[in-house]
């Protein structure tokens, strides 16, 4: 019996009085839809979690008679993802917490709260985390509906109070390494760290509102912008879901050209992490070699799509232009060859460095348990021993027809994120080169693609792995040629939020060690 | 002219004047070894990391040492407003006068040499600590926490190192028989004794790097973890005077151990000076080459390495020597 | 934050050195030392700027401070957000003179794809907080404009160019 089928029957044991449906998977993205109601909201979380159901996202949607509160589950062992949503008054919109049931949520609810104005009852800390203190109106509502001034103190993000025997460094948001602009706040007492608080922020642009307010066309841009290393997967995400939602068929070429130029575009975001990674430890010359094996990617992509950075190549429907057989196929292939020579020059320079692996090694610990409350994924994932990859576990593009494995870890510490993430670009240079033995000719895209798209009534969750782990893209729909809502769930977000957890008490260099192995992209935690 | 500089070299006495030429010799070269090291290190790290590095700035990029001279001359003095000022403008002064003190006694040749003081390496040991209080009083008064973090580390990084490198030195001057850096030199003449004291070289050597915050024990200025280290609030000139003063303390540490392990100025058809000069920029080399190769070690770890490792070994090493002499 | 400011020399200095300013103009445009400030995605293309392919440390200029105080020259490379703005004029204030900004990338000038109807979180444009000397223009701009913005910058510091200005083909 599939997991869907055991929930539905032992959700209908214990709560005969609440509605759940089963949604046509392939037309939405998830599985089950549970309508509850603020009475026994917290029984069906609790419900969902004692059957190891792990948070995939948290996010409010603006009916204008009503705000709906969505939240996401899935499971990491098989899919079956799990549609919960809540339905508020607009006027005085209250619900209650479930942060003492899953950590992460914390987080999503004080965005939910800047964006929308919804009181969480119960919540430890209900203040602003990504607007500006200046801002008087809850941005992504449907109306101008502003801050009412007894809440203005809420508006009030982080001010520490000092105390008698630490003090409080600021990290960023002005950094000396990659990490972009990241403010983590650290309590300190002498070397060690007595706690942790990321402020974010610092670059939230407005891509929700910006969906809201552009045609489905028009937004195509954007993502590229949020995972700028990793551009060609958050693309393939957006483009994907649209695809779904009006039921465009995609050629089979369009398919293997997206997984090649996504699995490229996966090996320069993770070279791009190679060089950070031990910047940050203080080492600077993996960065220079890292960087040249990238610019020979990037010579690559940009000769097919036209960008060096920002990639703006798939169109709803296939590809943007074909690829030039000779050249693009050549070039891989002498690249491929010469990244499987460097990889091992790599591991004598860094991997078997002994000063690199007395600062990494059992460092940044991660159990396998936290995996439920944070929703973390992609490499942080793996690297505690749990082999969960949205390749595998719901494949899209080509990525069924191809066969590869997933590399693991052991015990989660910062060498089996760093492992991790070397093994994925061998594992990626082995898919590029069976997807271009396997390249079958034809169109690089449907010809009855509308130009004014307007996709059909109703909703779509899809999700891909990219660079960083799980993405997904959440868009409503109500017949016109704009986005109702669209929601982007982002990896970087639930990653980072265990740092808090783990930096209790270390060396403030292993707490950027730390920080340097999760690699993460602050625009698209921000928005 | 000739005739009142005779008068002045008779009323003064030989000693000064030979003194006083000596310091200016000892300016030149400070000053030039300064100049160069910064080109030097510019296109080291270039040519390690498969690019050119400076070459548009006079040719092969010569003139960029000075180019950035003059830059961090016409830069604006900036006092932050809550600093301490007497500690803040003399840590910058302070750093620099135990190098100039150290090079009295470096022998360059034979006889060039500005004093030949008996006591001579005590002469540099001593000074050489009062580094360390210029780098705390910088980090004391810039009234900035990252600069004092960083002067903090500093402190512990430079004291858990003197003790080793004490060590190092003094199996050679138990077997040379003299404190004196030319008598040290002059005993070398059979063998050099790196041959003798190889442990003792490569603790030296190990320990100098942590003297002179250099990676991998860099800590003091960690570029990723603390902003810029002690030297946070500092711009233009006193910036400069301590990044001079880290590259003479580099060519002062190479100095000594080509003196007490690799012969000194020894060394068949070329002058003496030529081959104290190559040996030295040699070993400067290969601390360029660290650290553009290494990362960097945490705080504990490098506290653990010296006092678990290094002055247990050195410790050893002494005793051995010390006990294969007497028979 | 207020009106457009255009960094224009309009005033002369009262004295002045003939020779020495001379020095002092070429010492300063061949070591121009930038502050890490990268925002957003422009940044990278920074990073590549001074990487081993491109390599900005040819002209002097590799030397990326962490701390403002001892850099000459801020590159803002990414979009400006209201809650970034103090920091931005922070910094900018922190570094002593003389000092230059260039505004690289579309979001640095004039905000870039971010603009539409209804922002309520952007700056348009870095000009609004710091005066301007350079822009470089792109979304993301290649690492060669960046490096044409350097020699621009230079042209504008001694007055001459030192590399002829790149002619189209057609």
């Amino acid at each position: 019996m599939t997991m869907t089928n055991r929930v539905i029957e032992e959700f209908k044991a214990e709560f005969k009085s609440v509605d759940i449906t089963e949604a046509p998977y392939e037309k939405q993205g998830y599985h089950l839809s549970i309508e509850a109601r603020t009475g026994n909201l917290l029984n069906i979380i609790d419900f969902l979690d004692k059957r190891e159901f792990y948070i995939v996202d948290l996010f409010c949607v603006d009916y204008q008679d009503y705000l709906e509160l969505v939240y996401f589950f899935n499971t990491h062992r098989e899919l079956c993802r799990i549609k919960v949503t809540l339905k508020l008054d607009p006027v005085k919109p209250v619900a209650p917490t479930i942060s003492n049931i899953y950590t992460i949520a914390r987080w999503y609810e004080r965005e939910v709260h800047e964006f929308f104005g919804v009181y969480f009852e119960g919540h430890p800390n209900l203040t602003y985390l990504f607007l500006h203190e200046e801002i008087g109106h809850y941005p992504l509502r449907k109306q101008h509906v502003p801050v009412p001034d007894g809440d203005k103190k809420l508006l009030n993000s982080f001010r520490p109070h000092e105390e008698e025997n630490s003090f409080f460094i600021n990290l960023g948001p002005q950094h000396p390494s990659t990490h972009g602009v990241l403010r983590v706040v650290l309590k300190m007492d002498g070397e060690y760290l007595i706690s942790a608080e990321p402020v974010l922020g610092y670059l939230h642009r407005m891509h929700e509102k910006m969906a809201e307010n552009k045609s489905y066309m028009q937004f195509l841009p954007n993502p590229a912008r949020m995972d700028y290393p990793g551009a060609l997967l958050f693309n393939l995400a957006y483009v994907e879901a649209v695809e779904k939602l009006c039921g465009i068929e995609v050629p089979e070429r369009a398919k293997y050209i997206r997984t090649i130029t996504c699995e490229l575009n996966r090996i320069a975001s993770h070279l791009l992490w190679l060089g950070a990674f031990p910047a940050d430890l203080g080492a600077l010359t993996p960065f220079m070699y890292a960087f040249d094996d990238r610019e020979n990617i990037l010579d690559i992509l940009e000769d097919v799509t036209g960008s060096r950075l920002t990639y703006c190549y798939f169109r709803f429907g296939g590809l943007y232009n074909d690829i030039n057989e000779e050249t693009f196929i050549d070039a891989t292939k002498r690249f491929i060859e010469r990244m499987r020579e460097r990889l091992v020059m790599y591991d004598k320079l860094i991997t078997g460095n002994v000063i690199f692996i007395n600062r990494v090694k059992n460092i940044g610990i991660l159990e396998q348990g936290q995996a439920k409350k944070y929703g973390f994924s992609g490499p942080v994932i793996r690297s505690t021993g749990i082999p969960f990859d949205m390749r595998k576990v719901e494949p899209y593009a080509a990525y069924g027809s191809i066969d590869f494995e997933i590399p693991t870890g052991h015990i989660g510490d910062n060498m089996d994120r760093y492992m991790v993430r070397m093994k994925e670009i061998e594992i990626s240079l082995n898919i590029i080169e069976e997807g271009i033995k396997r390249l079958p000719s034809g169109p690089f895209k449907t010809e009855k693609v509308p130009k004014k798209l307007k996709p059909p009534k109703g909703d779509i969750y899809n999700a891909v792995e990219s660079t960083r782990g799980e993405t997904g893209v959440y868009i409503v729909s109500d017949e016109s040629d704009t986005p109702y809502r669209m929601r982007w769930r982002v990896p970087s977000y639930s990653n980072l939020m265990t740092f808090p957890h783990l930096s209790r008490g270390v060396l403030i260099a292993d707490a950027i060690a730390t920080l340097g192995s999760y690699d993460i992209v602050v625009p698209e935690i921000d928005r | 002219m000739c005739d009142t500089i005779i008068n002045i070299v008779n009323i003064v006495g030989k000693e000064v004047v030979r003194t006083v030429i000596g310091l200016v010799g000892v300016f030149i070269v400070v000053l030039g070894n300064a100049i160069m090291l910064t080109w030097t290190e510019r296109k080291v790290a270039g040519h390690i990391q498969r690019r050119i590095g400076p070459k548009e700035v006079g040719p092969f990029g010569l003139l960029q040492s000075f180019a950035d001279s003059v830059k961090l001359l016409g830069k604006e003095l900036l006092t932050p407003a809550n600093v301490e000022k007497p500690l803040y403008f003399l840590a910058p002064t302070l750093i620099f006068v135990p190098v100039l003190v150290t090079f009295v006694v470096i022998p360059f040749d034979g006889f060039l040499q500005v004093k030949d003081i008996n006591t001579g390496i005590l002469v540099i040991l001593a000074f050489s600590s009062l580094t360390v209080l210029s780098i705390l009083i910088g980090g004391w008064g810039s009234d900035n926490k990252y600069s004092l973090i960083g002067a903090v580390r500093s402190v512990a990084q430079n004291i858990a190192y003197e003790i080793p490198l004490l060590l190092a030195l003094l199996p050679v001057i138990l077997m040379a028989n003299s404190f004196s850096l030319r008598d040290i030199a002059e005993a070398q003449r059979g063998a050099w004794f790196v041959v003798y004291q190889p442990i003792a070289f490569l603790i030296f050597f190990v320990a100098s790097v942590a003297e002179t915050n250099r990676t991998p024990f860099d800590l003091p200025e960690a570029e990723s973890e603390l902003v810029a280290g002690f030297h946070t609030e500092y711009s233009g000139m006193r910036f400069s005077l301590f990044f001079l003063a880290e590259y003479t303390n580099m060519f002062i540490v190479s100095a000594i151990a080509v003196t007490f392990f690799l012969g000194g100025y020894q060394g068949p058809i070329l002058p003496g000076v030529v081959w104290f000069f190559i040996k030295t920029y040699l070993l400067v080399f290969v601390l360029l080459w660290f650290r553009w190769t290494f990362p960097r070690v945490r705080f504990d770890q490098l506290l653990n390495f010296s006092w678990k490792i290094l002055i247990p070994v050195s410790f050893l090493n002494l005793l051995v020597t010390g006990g294969i002499l007497k028979l | 934050m207020g009106k457009r400011s255009f960094y224009l020399e309009t005033k002369d200095p009262i004295i002045k050195f003939a020779v020495l300013d001379k020095i002092l103009d070429l010492a300063r445009a061949n070591s121009l030392w930038p502050i890490t400030f990268g925002l957003a995605c422009c940044a990278i293309e920074m990073m590549c700027a001074s990487m081993a392919r491109f390599d900005i440390a040819r002209f002097g200029a590799e030397v990326f401070r962490p701390s403002p105080r001892q850099a000459d020259l801020m590159i803002v490379s990414g979009t400006v957000t209201k809650k970034m703005a103090p920091i931005l004029v922070t910094l900018y204030e922190q570094m002593p003179s003389p000092k230059w900004v260039i505004a690289m990338g579309n979001c640095a000038i004039s905000g870039g794809p971010f603009v539409f109807e209804g922002q309520y979180n952007l700056v348009e444009g870095v000009d609004l907080l710091v005066p301007v000397d350079i822009y470089v223009p792109g979304c993301p701009p290649r690492p060669e404009s960046l490096l044409e913005g350097l020699m621009k910058l230079e042209e504008k510091i001694t007055g001459t160019r030192r590399f002829p200005v790149p002619e189209p083909k057609w």
